[in-house]
């Protein structure tokens, strides 16, 4: 095949995931997905290979390797037809990720023979289970998660089947908007399917089908180029998971382990050593462990080459049945995917900081950090317009990226394979019965370092419900994000429950649902990041303007960075500076910080 | 009348100049001034009069555009900005939606988080709160809001932006928050949040408040200088500014919604080849303007720009109307390179003004879709840029031999065929994203090419996407400046509605237009525009409830009734099934926002078409040019635009100069030449 042509048809791919994602968007009714993102799109070739995808949400790609796969093979490929459309979310029957997210997996027909698969994945912001919103950890197994959808077909002749449908949407607490959501789904896939039509109608399936082999075969060509610059050798990590935080369950840390091989132009990744899955919510699938592993290979290697499967192929992953991060029915697994797997990211960032100190960061927030509010709408006017009185309120949460080699870390922002985003007040007010109060950074959350973490932000809700059942679910109450080469750590995660009479209730990071009631006062904030390098050598005017602009106070300026700031906070104090700073090289143990980043293990 | 087309680049400043009663145009390109704009603007002004020989007082009319506001956001450059926000949400503006959709490569640990606007330390909050239904919970607390706008002063700061929660519901905050302002920081410009963009969600809004307050003191000012520079020169023509929506505003308003100029510069170019469709009875036309290191693209359908509503400037949301225009970056002096998997890539660098292509001869290494054009011959060493400069073809050869050949294992012509072949290839992806993408068919599209370098791609773009006909206008180079002069003025008003069609009564809707209608004719009676040139455009913004994104749907203008709306209910199904495959009959439709467009009959149906070649017998060709066209190598004949007269027709294969630009056609086509002196070519399915 020339060139151009393979340029043509690969770029035509790539757009038509884009298209299949806005689509979703557009059309969708939650909150999450159009006004969050939290969903993606894929383009597959015949042999199930993740040939394309847009800017989406890494989570939901890595995983539907796997997915799509054992979806199709589900049903069987000779059993499909044009029009079919394959729902499914079960992390044991079909490979998912967690089972809030759905994947609509559509088979491309040309001339009677199927070209490709169109793939689009959402967030249903309810899918039944114990809890509304479908997000507590504190489940005893996978059925208590919600409704578990094996690969079925939910569309024929791109109508839907309507038991089925019907079945599936009841299933859910916020049935209007699951309707409309399912639609957008489908939408995804149908744009897709058009494209991909047009694209082989005109160069015609074969070409479609080389090109997609030689995108794939180029991608792995250029990662294996990058791997090869990487130190070979053997490096280990290890870290420490949170555990459900219920009454009288099992409340040790979750230990993870890795040993990454680099061998030439391949990586090995071994979890052996890795903890037994354990009960509740925090375990991930293999396709989870899968994706965590293969974003850090692209993010350390070149996130410029361009996406898919073969990126994947010089990576070898082993992992043992049974544990944390390859878990077995009947495990739960809601945060595994949102919580556990960055964390994973982060120790192998760590771990990787051996062989490549510049092409990794200091840890972060490491959770999607949800927050989700469920009741009566006490609100009449609401409930009439909106036609339905029980409602949801999902909102995503934001902490600090942590700090990289040459550059501070980011302030409030989604982090490594999680990129929904956090609601418009506005928006979340119009919809739901609270009032949100405030939504700002925290200072000096973002771990010291001559780079610092970045911030984490805190969103504080004021109950309007009556009564309200609410789900957090987070990562990093216990074990901060770590600095590396010198920075601190940031602080840690925490969410708090403030009641008219003053009382105050403090929420673990992945505990049993709460009951909230008008007039309580909701906080929730993720953790900070780390930092990195030594603060003492992080230049003083930096210092000062992060003082200035209240991401970092006078008294961290001073303890932790050694910078003294005049009390008008006009000016650095250079002499006392540098006496300082070097009284704390001289007695580096005893630099204190700030009390809340300190690791409880 | 004389009119005065003027478009002030980052580089050169375009000027036109139109004698209406006698169809002559006169063009010129002068150096832009970036440290003074004005200076530019003004020596441009001086020279189309000397060159028209036109006295001052014979000028009637000066449409003006510029890119300066995009670039001042770019380059950092804008007002020292303030912002004021309810207590608790200084940081709306930094944390944004929190994710990197619009910030960053999912993958890239490293990646840049865009300048903040504002600094935080100067990001202030005042105690105040409107909730969700427009009640007052907390009372503005004005002897805070006081301190702050004092301490604000004290720091020398320039503008302010307004934006608190919920003021789209209730303004009375916001008012007298900006009242309080007003008085106490003299002299500095001041916005508030529904002034610029009434409209639910704060981040949005208050990225659209900032950006229109960081504008603001720069812009006002330059509307000034040019006034005064006009005053001095003795031109007393009214001078119109154009906006990102593709009209004309009066110098009053840029004080005010500087937020509007924004991308007024491809603006001119959609609004002038609007005027051509008019002008040919065109209703569908895409156009593509092709310049050094983009290539815009935007559709006309049924005689109007497709319009959005909100646009990214720096990863910063914009929410006002703007002529929808997707951008890629192949231009002529984009980079073509081949990556480590031995694949052929163009942009999105770009050799940029200096060294330029290779062909510039000014020291380029790395060949660009210019240089592989050279090498092909689409492109001419010795016309290019009306000869003011002698092109290196030699150069722009080697270029494309050591960085693009060499490593394919190709020939020269071969090489530099493949990235021409690529950069079209990229080209007709944006064209299918506005076209087959939103559900249109672009073989229902004329294509209309601007810019220097649009035409030299334009005929094989047209064959590549079955496009049947190519309209080249005159002035192609210039066409922005041209589209600045033929303009109306244009005033874009919404207001927020969110209820359903169920909740809504005709007689609510109709009072809701009305008002926005005597808004609309109060604005056009201060720019001294006669409410009988006034036209007013219906439009609604609206989805299935629920859903967060909108549909724009048009309504008549006569008096709204119970038909009215269910015929909005059912344009709105019809246009959700058009692009998405499927309507939810049992779930209501949404009306977000109403929307209302005011047209001022300002603008003139005049083309560019200067005047009639003089010459005996029919066109001759001036010489012959050597085309590697796609079908193999070709000896084409040349002709000059400027020999051709209405009614000449011509076979293919042959190529038409300008001083701007070149247009190749090929072997299978024809060309012919309209009354307007349009080539337009009718192109053969490959």
């Amino acid at each position: 095949m020339d060139t151009v042509t393979y340029e043509i048809i690969r770029s035509g791919l790539y757009a038509a995931a884009r298209e299949m994602k806005v689509a979703m968007m557009r059309t969708a009714a939650s909150p999450i997905i159009h006004s969050g993102g939290d969903c993606s799109a894929a383009i597959f070739d015949a042999k199930m290979q993740l040939v394309a995808q847009g800017n989406d949400i890494p989570t939901m790609m890595g995983s539907a390797v796997i997915s799509t796969k054992a979806t199709v093979e589900a049903i069987g490929v000779e059993n499909l037809r044009p029009g079919d459309v394959i729902c499914s979310n079960d992390v044991y029957l079909g490979g998912g990720n967690h089972q809030p997210d759905v994947q609509l997996t559509r088979p491309v027909f040309l001339d009677g023979e199927i070209i490709a698969y169109t793939m689009t994945r959402g967030h249903w912001v309810d899918i039944g289970g114990t809890a509304p919103g479908s997000f507590t950890p504190v489940t005893w197994d996978i059925h208590a998660e919600g409704i578990r959808i094996p690969p079925v077909l939910l569309f024929r002749d791109d109508k839907p089947v309507e038991d089925l449908f019907s079945m599936i949407v009841h299933n859910t607490r916020d049935v209007d908007n699951r309707v409309l959501d399912i639609k957008a789904h489908y939408a995804g896939t149908f744009v897709g399917d058009q494209r991909l039509v047009e694209i082989a109608r005109k160069f015609g399936a074969d070409a479609v089908g080389q090109a997609m082999e030689r995108s794939l075969d180029y991608s792995e060509t250029l990662t294996r180029a990058r791997i090869r610059e990487i130190p070979d050798g053997v490096y280990e990590g290890s870290d420490w998971i949170e555990p459900v935080g219920a009454q009288g369950w099992p409340d040790d840390l979750i230990p993870v382990k890795v040993k990454v091989t680099v061998d030439g132009e391949r990586m090995l990744f071994d979890y052996t050593g890795t903890g037994p899955q354990v009960r509740g919510g925090v375990n991930c699938p293999f396709s989870v462990t899968c994706n965590s592993t293969w974003f850090t290979v692209k993010a350390i290697t070149d996130p410029t080459i361009p996406i898919n499967q073969g990126c994947y192929r010089p990576v070898e992953i082993v992992c043992p049945e049974g544990t944390v991060l390859n878990c077995t029915y009947p495990a739960s697994v809601v945060s595994g995917v949102t919580e556990t797997s960055p964390r994973i990211i982060d120790m192998l960032l760590k771990t990787l900081s051996q062989a490549v100190p510049d092409r990794v960061i200091a840890q972060s927030h490491d959770a999607a950090c949800s927050g989700i509010f469920s009741g009566l709408d006490p609100v009449e006017a609401r409930c009439k317009a909106f036609r339905r009185k029980y409602v949801s309120q999902l909102d995503i949460h934001a902490g600090g990226l942590g700090a990289r080699p040459d550059k501070d870390g980011i302030n409030g922002i989604r982090v490594h394979v999680g990129n929904t985003g956090s609601q418009s007040v506005e928006l979340v007010e119009h919809l739901h019965p609270v009032t949100i109060e405030r939504w700002g950074y925290v200072a000096d959350t973002g771990g010291a370092g001559r780079w610092r973490g970045g911030l984490t932000t805190e969103r504080v809700y004021r109950v309007e419900f009556d009564e309200a059942n609410l789900t957090v679910i987070a990562e990093r109450g216990r074990v901060a994000p770590e600095g590396l080469f010198g920075g601190k750590p940031g602080a840690v995660f925490r969410s708090t429950i403030l009641h008219p009479d003053g009382s105050v209730d403090k929420l673990p990071s992945k505990g049993a649902y709460a009951v909230v009631h008008s007039g309580d006062r909701v906080s929730i904030r993720p953790a900070g990041s780390g930092g990195y390098g030594d603060p003492l050598d992080r230049e003083p005017w930096r210092v000062h303007a992060d003082v200035l602009d209240g991401y970092v106070t006078v008294a961290s300026a001073r303890t932790d960075y050694g910078v003294v700031i005049s009390d008008d906070l006009a000016t650095v104090d250079e002499e006392a500076t540098r006496e300082l700073r070097s009284r704390m090289r001289q007695a580096p143990n005893a630099a204190p910080q700030s009390a809340e980043n300190a690791v409880v293990a | 009348m004389r009119r005065i087309g003027i478009d002030v680049g980052g580089t050169f400043t375009d000027v036109v100049l139109l004698d209406q009663d006698a169809g002559q145009v006169w063009s010129t390109k002068v150096p832009s001034t970036p440290h003074n704009p004005a200076d530019g603007a003004m020596a441009g002004l001086l020279e189309i009069l000397s060159l028209s020989g036109t006295e001052p007082d014979a000028v009637g009319f000066v449409g003006h555009g510029r890119t300066i506001a995009t670039n001042m956001i770019i380059e950092g450059k804008g007002a020292r900005t303030a912002l004021l926000t309810t207590e608790g949400f200084r940081d709306i503006l930094e944390i944004r939606r929190a994710w990197r959709h619009d910030r960053a490569d999912l993958y890239d640990l490293f990646f840049e988080n865009p300048p903040d606007l504002i600094p935080r330390r100067l990001r202030r909050e005042v105690r105040e709160r409107v909730l969700y239904d427009g009640s007052v919970e907390t009372p503005l607390c004005e002897e805070q809001l006081d301190q702050c706008l004092a301490e604000l002063k004290a720091a020398g700061i320039e503008s302010i932006a307004i934006c608190f929660l919920n003021s789209h519901l209730n303004p009375a905050h916001e008012e007298r928050a900006r009242a309080r302002a007003k008085e106490q920081v003299s002299g500095c410009f001041i916005t508030s949040s529904i002034e610029v963009n009434p409209e639910i969600m704060e981040y949005e809004r208050t990225s659209t408040s900032v950006m229109n307050a960081v504008l603001g003191p720069r812009c006002s000012q330059y509307a000034q200088n040019f006034q005064d520079g006009m005053r001095d020169a003795a031109l007393t023509a009214p001078v119109y500014f154009m906006q990102s929506n593709g009209g004309l505003m009066p110098p009053e308003v840029v004080g005010h919604r500087p937020v509007t100029l924004l991308e007024s510069g491809p603006a001119g170019g959609v609004t002038a080849a609007v005027r051509l469709c008019e002008r040919l009875g065109v209703a569908n036309a895409i156009t593509g303007d092709m310049g050094g290191t983009s290539f815009d693209v935007s559709l006309i359908r049924d005689g109007k720009p497709e319009i959005r509503n909100d646009t990214l400037i720096k990863s910063y949301t914009v929410r006002c109307p703007n002529i929808d225009i997707i951008s890629v970056g192949a231009g002529g002096g984009s980079l073509t390179w081949i990556d480590e998997g031995g694949g052929v890539r163009i942009g999105p660098e770009s050799a940029g003004a200096d060294p330029g292509p290779a062909c510039y001869g000014r020291g380029g290494t790395r060949p660009t879709v210019t240089d592989c054009n050279v090498v092909l011959g689409y492109v001419d060493p010795d016309s290019f840029s009306a000869g003011g400069m002698r092109l290196d073809v030699e150069a722009a050869r080697r270029a494309v031999h050591d960085v693009l050949a060499v490593p394919l294992g190709m020939s020269d012509i071969d090489a530099a065929r493949t990235a021409r072949t690529v950069a079209n290839a990229l080209m007709a992806q944006a064209i299918r994203l506005v076209t087959v993408e939103r559900g249109y068919d672009p073989r229902e599209f004329a294509y209309v090419p601007f810019g220097g370098a649009g035409p030299v791609h334009a005929v094989d773009l047209a064959r590549e996407l079955q496009l049947p006909k190519v309209v080249l206008p005159p002035l192609p180079g210039l066409f922005s400046a041209f589209g600045m002069l033929v303009a109306d003025m244009l005033h874009d008003l919404q207001a927020s509605i969110v209820k359903t069609l169920e909740e809504i009564s005709p007689e609510e809707l109709e009072g809701r237009f009305a008002e926005l209608e005597a808004q609309a004719y109060q604005l056009m009676r201060e720019a001294g525009i006669d409410p009988e040139r006034v036209k007013i455009e219906r439009r609604a913004d609206c989805c299935y409830l629920g859903q967060g994104e909108t549909m724009l749907i048009e309504l008549a203008s006569d008096r709204i009734d119970q038909a009215t709306l269910d015929r909005l209910s059912a344009d709105f199904e019809r246009e959700h099934a058009r692009q998405w495959n499927f309507t939810q009959p049992d779930r209501p439709v949404r009306l977000v926002n109403i929307r209302l467009r005011a047209v001022g009959k300002i603008g003139t149906q005049d083309s560019g078409a200067g005047e009639v070649a003089q010459r005996s017998g029919p066109a001759k060709p001036f010489g012959e040019a050597e085309l590697h066209l796609p079908e193999g190598r070709h000896s084409v004949p040349r002709y000059w635009r400027a020999d051709l007269r209405p009614g000449d027709a011509f076979p293919g294969p042959l190529v038409v100069e300008e001083p701007s630009t070149r247009l190749p056609i090929g072997p299978t086509d024809t060309l012919r030449v309209d009354g307007d002196h349009n080539l337009v070519v009718e192109v053969a399915r490959s």
